[in-house]
């Protein structure tokens, strides 16, 4: 838009006469003044393309000085006959070239619009930070939603644990082969950092009479030597139901809902018996690979078959050490990695890079 | 363990393919974990016989052989010494994978193919053993037995036509430790009689007693021991039969005595030593502690100092085996061995494994001892591999065994409950199954319970099952043997739920916040370097037995591990990183007010976020802008407010022990609930980190202590705000904070909002001072404020900050 400050005022003319006409006209040269002016008005406006020449165009026709302004003057000079319909001639032009004018204006202006909207709108949007979940949280998190829509509740408990409730409380003699299954950091002689999230169980069956069903979610640690498959540290999520007639039937059928749920409904599954000291019996769970639809694949090892966690009946030794009645209740437990879920669910083959936190691994979740 | 399937079918007949058989097991609790076929490595690989040697036009080292391969003769260009016409050899034919490279220092394995050897076609490769994966000879080509059929498969000649099962075995069942115990199983599975060896020994008129002695001290912890004596055995190798089942388990062959006594384990699992009869001083076997002071040469060569309650066998002057683990070389069997002893002995598993933990050897005897021998198998085990060596390599088996058992270890008796079974399981299984069930692994029947219900079942355990001593462990065992797939799924459960819903945890609305705030969460590594955990605290929890020295702690500050974390992506070419952690620390505390599940320890859930780099993602129309410490402070002043925190002070403090520079002490309600600042420069090079990064470590008790959850509802003023901006000048060394809480209580509480938009130093403002500028929002509940009353406000501030700071004022204008 033209700044209106860049207009130049027109200067008043002394005693109100004009300028540029000497002789008096007759009636027929201001008539062909005007025609002359509306035609030379109607060519000037066509080369009239910015703005500037659109206000120069302004100033020379319709400004106070103008041409068309000027030839008002004339009214003065004519009968009085002739003055009226002169007064229409010129109004008619006057009006014609603010016609002019204006439809020229309009059509400028609107080409700057044009020009403001023509944005190049395949530049890219201003982006913000952009916030991922880990995945082993990620996971958890999917597992959590489930045991809850279960009605389980959530404990936990602590990675510093004392021997008693990592092992012996959980029915693992000393001196026993069975603590070899897991290979134990020490803190001191009896206080180590616990090799699985068991030893929640204990706490809580200590804290609480039954009924129990809560899941333990929590890091555990190994000490073995760190490679692909096996990583110094992890995470588990236990789960534990105690109350009055508590089966085996149960156990499979709260796994086998939590597997579909989370691994989806077309799976197959099959418990195999296993050895746990702190239940009995004890199971693991194997569900059909689904990476290749149980047909035999490197996930899978050729077996068409992918382990997924551990569960059992609560040994009735376990109960004793927490001071309940196993005459009276039963109940199961339940334990799965969640690094290992989440390598099978992600397709990753490496549970180290799980710890090494590159983000453009991270990025990807 | 390998379960070799011929072996196998030495004891049940089966047909099913070896898939299915292993499923079976699967299902019934041995775990397959594959199935091995060795042969299948020796494809394409043959017996050739060598029909004639001629020398290689162009090389004297080798020679041109042409072999017969059964089908056809070949020409096969050799660079072994040892070759020579009329030998059998393995020959590689194109297409046959060498295991061993010879030339190779990695001795990496490559496949045949016909070639030009200076010139002369070979088609084919006589191996050597190494070459083949068999043993270590690379000198010259490995000599097959001449018998052996020029054209057979070498996995066939090599016996290795087999399939072996990788059997998982749980640590409760040492039964299974063997093809009979795998066996006893599959029969169990497949409803098949077992058909265990029957043994007729020919013993000769001499009597053991006369010829050897044994007596046990330790009757505690070797409570039976039982010997034979062979005489005058021919010390040779093993016939193949047996070298090849022993090899397809992966034993390797020693001596037709050794091998003997190998075999003997794998088959019923139960442990033997076979001495050199001749080497134990006379001939007297002593079963005793080990000596004060005590060393001893175990079979591996290495001399190992004995513990007091280190049981040993001993003759009349010197041990000659660490019971239960391994034999002494002072009475190996040699090529010069004559005369053997053998032993079949039961040792307490408690001692066995106290020894092999403590000399860190675990052996296939003493992983059996350890889980728990039968002690009732070893007259069984020693009268086979007596039979066997007398077969194999002749000699006298004295008359009689020498058996030192005391006290007889008998069945076990032990009742089970029908319903209890039943309730347990979730099943309605009558007496009759549940005695067919167990029966069929040897559990037998004895009748009826004390009580006259007929609804409790006497059982007797034979002592191969140390596993099952109670009534629940039974229960299992009806389970597994009925199978876990055919126990209903039940999808029920009726519980008494808690009267308060568990609560989000606060940990997850925190990890929640932080991804929608766009930082990215991280799990990092709990333990770390002493010298890095030792750079924030003292009482440091440590590791006795670490990896290695780079976890020898637990991390008591979630920073370090946060560092490692931005040198791994800075070397990987990310510089802007915006990061955190939910996480743990760990301190060796006996004071902290922090509770403790453990005595003297406490573990503290922190939250740590990280920033550096670009404050903002580049774009293609603003300046790149480095992260200070107000980004970092801003998150945390949103955070709080989003988690309804008052009275919150940040607080400089000087750098001391502390990691950072130009930190903030963070105080909820006079508590400590964190730090956060700028790292120090030397601090980060111990991370090869160059760019300045900005931490805050929060401590989620604290926060979760003072959070809220609701505020309040604030009616909302019906009366509109008035916004005036003012800029002060201030002395420059004034802290901001100082100065926005006297505008606050110089108008209170009607100014209701104070914002610092400007601040500035330099000539405007005057040597020394500095030029802050804020819009104020006043407002009253009710009424409209008047402009009169603003001023006086206003002037109020004015006057305040005029006496308190000196201030003067810059500028004072409506703003809106």
């Amino acid at each position: 838009m033209p700044a209106p400050s860049n207009l130049k005022k027109p200067k008043k003319t002394a005693g109100g006469i004009p300028s540029g006409l000497l002789i008096l006209p007759s009636m027929s040269m201001i008539t062909d003044r005007i025609e002359e002016i509306r035609k030379s008005a109607e060519s000037e406006i066509g080369s009239a393309t910015t703005d500037q020449e659109l206000e120069n165009f302004r100033i020379k026709y319709l400004a106070r000085k103008g041409l068309v302004a000027e030839l008002f003057e004339n009214l003065k000079n004519v009968t009085p006959a002739d003055r009226a319909p002169l007064g229409k001639a010129l109004n008619d032009l006057r009006g014609r070239v603010q016609s002019l004018f204006d439809v020229k204006k309009e059509a400028l202006d609107s080409k700057v619009l044009l020009k403001r909207h023509a944005l190049d709108l395949t530049l890219p949007g201003r982006i913000n930070w952009v916030g991922t979940q880990h995945p082993i949280t990620r996971t958890l998190d999917e597992i959590k939603r489930i045991f809850f829509g279960m009605g389980f509740s959530v404990a936990t408990g602590p990675e510093i644990e004392d021997d008693y409730h990592n092992f012996e409380a959980l029915n693992f003699p000393p001196d026993h082969p069975a603590r070899d299954m897991q290979d134990t950091f020490f803190i001191s002689e009896k206080v180590l950092l616990r090799t699985h999230t068991s030893p929640v169980q204990i706490r809580v069956m200590e804290a609480q009479k039954p009924p129990v069903r809560a899941i333990m979610p929590g890091r555990v640690y190994r000490n073995e030597a760190v490679s692909s498959r096996s990583y110094c540290l992890f995470h588990q999520v236990e789960g534990l139901y105690v109350d009055k007639g508590v089966t085996f039937s149960e156990l499979k059928g709260t796994l086998v809902a939590f597997a579909k749920q989370f691994y989806g409904s077309s799976i197959k599954y099959r418990f195999r018996p296993s050895f746990f000291p702190f239940t009995e019996p004890s199971a693991e769970m194997d569900i059909t690979c689904f990476l290749c639809s149980a047909k035999g694949c490197r996930l899978c090892k050729y077996t068409g078959w992918l382990e997924i966690l551990g569960c059992g009946m609560v040994d009735p030794n376990v109960y004793r050490s927490v001071g309940y009645d196993p005459e009276m209740y039963s109940g199961y437990a339940f334990g799965m990695g969640i690094e290992r879920i989440a390598l099978l669910l992600y397709g990753i083959d490496d549970i180290r890079i799980l710890f090494e936190n590159d983000v453009r691994f991270l990025k990807q979740f | 363990m390998r379960i070799s399937l011929k072996w196998l079918k030495r004891y049940i007949d089966f047909e099913l393919r070896p898939e299915e058989l292993s499923d079976r097991l699967t299902r019934a609790g041995f775990e397959v974990e594959e199935i091995d076929t060795p042969g299948a490595k020796y494809y394409n690989f043959v017996v050739g016989r060598v029909l004639e040697v001629a020398k290689h036009p162009k090389a004297d080292k080798l020679t041109v052989c042409s072999v017969n391969t059964g089908k056809e003769t070949l020409q096969i260009v050799c660079g072994a010494p040892n070759v020579s016409a009329g030998q059998n050899v393995p020959v590689g034919l194109e297409g046959a994978e060498i295991l061993h490279d010879q030339h190779d220092p990695e001795a990496k394995p490559f496949r045949l193919s016909n070639v030009q050897i200076r010139g002369v076609q070979s088609f084919g490769m006589i191996c050597s053993e190494f070459e083949l994966g068999l043993g270590d000879d690379k000198a010259g080509i490995m000599v097959l037995d001449k018998g052996a059929e020029p054209g057979t498969s070498l996995a066939d000649y090599l016996g290795l036509n087999d399939t072996v099962l990788e059997v998982g075995i749980t640590p409760n069942r040492p039964d299974a430790m063997s093809h009979i115990g795998i066996a006893r199983e599959a029969g169990a599975i497949l409803k098949k009689e077992l058909a265990i060896p029957k043994l007729e020994l020919k013993e000769s008129l001499n009597k053991t007693e006369e010829f050897a002695s044994v007596r046990v001290e330790d009757e505690t912890d070797c409570p039976r021991y039982t010997a034979r004596v062979i005489l005058n055995v021919r010390i040779d190798q093993s016939p193949r039969w047996l070298k090849e089942l022993l090899t397809v388990v992966g034993i390797r062959p020693v001596n037709n005595i050794v091998d003997v006594t190998n075999f003997v384990l794998m088959e019923c699992g139960h442990p033997l030593h076979a001495f050199d009869y001749d080497r134990i001083a006379e001939h007297a076997i002593l079963v005793r502690r080990a000596r004060q002071g005590e060393s001893f040469i175990t079979l591996d060569h290495k001399n190992r100092a004995l513990a007091p309650d280190t049981l040993m066998i001993a003759d009349a002057r010197s041990a000659v085996a660490i019971a239960g683990v391994m034999g002494g070389e002072n009475t190996e069997i040699s090529d010069s061995t004559k005369n053997v002893l053998i032993e079949s002995a039961y040792f307490k598993p408690e001692s066995v494994r106290r020894t092999a933990k403590r000399f860190g050897l675990s052996t296939d005897a003493s992983q059996r001892f350890e889980r728990g021998a039968d002690p009732n198998i070893t007259k069984w085990a020693v009268d086979r591999a007596s039979q066997l060596i007398q077969e194999i390599s002749g000699g006298e088996i004295l008359k009689g065994v020498i058996d030192v058992y005391p006290v007889k270890l008998s069945e076990k008796e032990i009742e089970l409950r029908i319903d209890k079974t039943n309730e347990l399981l979730g099943l309605s299984l009558s007496g009759e199954t549940i005695k067919f069930l167990l029966g069929a692994i040897g559990i037998t029947p004895l009748g009826q319970g004390k009580d006259s219900s007929g609804r409790i079942l006497r059982f007797g355990v034979p002592t191969n099952r140390p596993d099952l001593e109670r009534e629940i462990d039974l229960i299992e065992e009806v389970a597994r043997l009925y199978g876990y797939d055919n126990i209903s799924t039940t999808n029920r459960a009726t519980i008494d739920f808690p009267a308060d819903a568990p609560a989000l945890e606060f940990t997850e609305e925190l990890r929640n916040w932080a991804i929608g705030s766009g930082m990215m969460e991280v799990v990092a590594n709990s333990m770390q370097e002493m010298s890095v955990a030792s750079l924030v605290s003292d009482k440091i929890v440590q590791i006795s037995n670490p990896i290695s020295k780079d976890m020898a702690a637990l991390r008591t500050s979630l920073i370090p591990g946060m560092l490692e974390i931005v040198r791994n992506n800075i070397f990987h070419g990310t510089k802007t990183l915006r990061l955190f952690e939910c996480g743990k620390v760990y301190f060796k505390d006996r004071d902290s007010a922090y509770s403790k599940y453990v005595e003297d320890f406490v573990e503290i859930e922190r939250i740590i976020f990280l920033f550096t780099g670009l404050a903002e993602p580049r774009s293609w129309d603003r300046m790149p802008r480095n992260f200070d410490i107000f980004d970092l402070k801003g998150e945390i002043q949103t955070l709080f407010d989003k988690i309804l925190l008052d009275n919150i002070k940040f607080i400089p403090y000087p750098n001391t022990k502390a990691l950072t520079e130009n930190g903030l002490h963070i105080e909820i309600n006079g508590e400590y609930a964190g730090q956060l600042g700028g790292l120090e420069p030397g601090f980060l090079k111990k991370f090869e980190i160059e760019q300045d990064v900005y931490v805050a470590e929060l401590e989620i008790p604290v926060l979760e202590k003072y959070k809220r959850t609701l505020k309040k509802f604030k009616v909302l003023s019906k009366y509109p705000a008035v916004m005036r901006d003012i800029a002060i000048i201030v002395g420059d060394e004034l802290p901001a904070k100082e100065l926005e809480e006297e505008i606050r209580s110089s108008a209170s509480p009607q100014l209701v909002r104070v914002e610092l938009f400007d601040v500035f130093r330099g000539d405007q403002a005057g040597e020394g001072k500095k030029s802050c500028a804020y819009a104020l929002e006043f407002m009253s509940e009710d009424h409209t404020m008047a402009q009169k009353e603003i001023d006086d406000l206003m002037a109020n501030i004015v006057n305040r900050l005029t006496k308190k700071f000196g201030a003067t004022i810059r500028k004072q204008e409506i703003s809106n």
